[in-house]
């Protein structure tokens, strides 16, 4: 038989002080948690739909990995378009997109500067980016952009700075934003899209980087490969784009296992609040425990009231972190490296973050109770 | 009918290296109905014997029975359980849970019982009765004198129906008047709900309510006088 539940509870209340803080300090643990925890699922979100398994990607085969130093002919798209079926082709429109991608320095009217991401593209970017949702104003015009939703982010400015109308500067152009696009959260959501022609002129470039090309319902993306394999003189290579972000997904490994480290780092820290207060709390409770014991409580009755009173503080402090990490942390945007995402308090993120909660609570009950248990109730009744 | 039984109990505790044996090889009988006060000089083995009597420490050998169950053969939890159903312990200091009302408190030992929330009700009910604490029911400890506190802490003790109810110096801690009324008490207790009683306590003037008086001495029992007992009740001297 079980203590009442009521006694747990009231214990808590016994030292308010003491308690309060210690679900302070467990909340704090449990929102750290919620932290790291969301940002490797915002980051691993972010290139899992970024991907497309419909889109080839074409580039430099002296690019190695990174698109951004890829540089290929600018008439490599036409190329391809004559030379390949299963490319998707609607009302006359073959769906391949030439595109230049470029890290370079913008600079809002506010004055913030910062690494922001560019694409310059053509009018069939948004046919093979099938992710792509103009959400507000329109397509640029010339001098226009489109920013992509996390842009901001990616430049370390606020969304404010990034609004229809506005003005930024790069590549030594001004260029006025003429719309705003949303991409599902894949990565190029911290990108901001111009004219490709104009995008050349300012950078005094005639290549471009890449082709990216959306193969028809039922064509396989191997056709392609083989025809980069075959024409070695073009120095080509294709990837599907699902393959891309997996690949960058294993780039990031370490990143997210050094995420998790801190996981458990922070967490093996909490442990000390909640052994902390339970130990106090247990100390001035020897005659008690041992009274009940003395009144026919079984030793695991006695433990599980403990746990249960170590277990209540910290679900607490989950619920608490758990709600403001809700209404605050989820989609907080996060720059990066590879662009900028949000961070994503998902169901993993709420079971992970309340997991490590409710583990501080048992574990810091359990070595306090178990010692005030072992002790001999004949001694321990006797204990001030 | 023989209701506590003590055969040969020796208990011995070793401090460093001196070792201490307030109990050597001494037998007991109690029978039922029978209020039995222990007296004795401090630290002779009062309470190691109250101890041993309610499963809370064991003898190093010897045999104890309460109502033919040998408790000295039980494991630890079944020992926990026995208590529960048997044994009503009384704490020179009432040893209330502070976070649980005088209610609550009386109502702990029945939820260790098999019994309907409204048998438990009444249980409690009838404890804080005999007690006289009905209108103190939702009070908490920090909320009763010292006497009340005696009282929830008797009430508790009795509301299992135990077979036997110990009391470790129940006065001890009270002033005069109020160890008077805690005295009445137990002796109507034992009368009136014929509960039996062992009592420990160091004043003669509380012992002397008992229906037997026993002096521990040097590990030994001596039989003081009181209410006349038949030769079979008596405490043994074993040799
Ligand atoms: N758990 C224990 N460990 C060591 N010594 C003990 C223990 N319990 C009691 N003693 C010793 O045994 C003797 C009897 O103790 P106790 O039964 O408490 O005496 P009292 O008659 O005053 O109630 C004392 O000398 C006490 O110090
Ligand atoms: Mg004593």
């Amino acid at each position: 038989m079980l203590l009442p539940w009521e006694y747990g509870v009231r214990n808590l209340a016994r030292r308010p002080v003491r308690t309060a803080l210690t679900l302070v300090a467990l909340a704090t643990v449990v929102m750290l948690v919620f932290v790291v925890v969301g940002f490797i699922r915002g980051l691993e979100k972010s290139l899992a739909v970024s991907g497309d398994p419909q889109v080839v990607l074409v580039y430099s085969v002296n690019a190695e990995q990174n698109i951004e130093n890829s540089s290929i002919a600018a008439r490599t798209p036409d190329l391809l378009t004559a030379s390949l079926d299963g490319v998707q082709k609607r009302f006359g429109v073959t769906h391949v997109s030439p595109e230049m991608y470029l890290g370079t320095r913008i600079k809002t009217r506010d004055g913030d500067a910062g690494l922001g991401l560019v694409r310059g593209v053509t009018r069939t970017a948004p046919l093979v980016r099938r992710g792509v949702k103009i959400v507000a104003g329109s397509w640029p015009g010339p001098g226009q952009v489109l920013v992509g939703r996390l842009a901001y982010a990616k430049l370390g400015s606020r969304s404010e700075s990034l609004t229809i109308g506005q003005t930024v500067e790069f590549e030594g152009k001004t260029w006025t934003i003429s719309g705003l696009f949303v991409a599902g959260g894949a990565a190029y959501e911290s990108e901001i899209w111009c004219n490709l022609a104009e995008f050349q002129t300012a950078t005094k470039r005639q290549d471009i980087s890449l082709a990216a090309i959306l193969m028809a319902p039922g064509a396989s993306a191997s056709r392609v490969q083989l025809f980069c394999k075959e024409r070695t003189d073009l120095e080509l290579r294709a990837i599907v784009e699902t393959d891309y972000y997996a690949a960058l997904q294993q780039h990031y490994k370490p990143v997210r296992l050094l995420a998790w480290f801190v996981v458990v780092l922070v967490s093996s820290a909490g442990i000390f609040a909640g052994l902390n207060m339970m130990y106090g709390a247990v100390a001035g409770r020897v005659r008690e425990i041992a009274t009940l014991q003395a009144i026919g409580f079984r030793r695991r009755a006695v433990l599980l009231s403990l746990v249960q009173e170590g277990l209540l503080l910290s679900a607490a402090a989950s619920l608490l972190s758990g709600f403001i990490a809700l209404v605050l942390l989820n989609g907080m945007a996060v720059r990066f490296t590879m662009g900028a995402f949000t961070l994503r308090i998902d169901s993993v993120a709420i079971l992970v973050g309340c997991g490590v909660g409710l583990a501080l609570g048992i574990l810091g009950a359990l070595p306090p109770a178990l010692k005030a248990l072992r002790a001999s109730v004949a001694i321990s009744l006797k204990a001030v | 009918m023989t209701l506590v039984e003590l055969n040969h109990v020796s208990k011995s505790f070793s401090k460093g290296d001196e070792t201490i044996t307030p109990l050597d090889d001494v037998s007991l009988q109690i029978d039922a109905g029978e209020f039995v006060s222990l007296m004795g000089p401090s630290g002779t083995g009062k309470s190691t014997l109250l101890n041993l009597v309610s499963g809370i420490d064991r003898p190093d050998s010897g045999t104890i029975h309460v109502d033919g169950t040998e408790i000295t053969g039980l494991s630890r939890s079944k020992l926990a359980d026995w208590r529960a159903a048997n044994l009503g312990y009384i704490f020179q200091t009432h040893n209330l849970i502070p976070v649980l009302t005088a209610y609550e408190n009386v109502e702990l030992p029945t939820l260790l019982l098999p019994l309907s929330s409204a048998q438990r009700r009444d249980r409690v009910q009838l404890a804080l009765e005999a007690v006289g604490l009905v209108d103190r029911a939702e009070h908490y400890p920090r909320q009763l004198s010292g006497g009340q506190e005696q009282r929830v802490g008797i009430a508790r003790a009795i509301v299992a129906h135990p077979k036997v109810v110990v009391a470790d110096e129940p006065t001890g801690s009270l002033d005069t008047e109020t160890s008077q009324q805690i005295q009445v008490l137990l002796q109507r207790l034992n009368q009136e709900l014929n509960i039996t009683l062992l009592m420990v306590t160091h004043d003669a003037d509380v012992a002397a309510i008992a229906s037997r008086q026993l002096l521990l001495d040097h590990g030994r029992f001596l039989e003081s006088n009181g209410a006349p007992q038949s030769d079979n009740n008596k405490a043994s001297l074993s040799s």
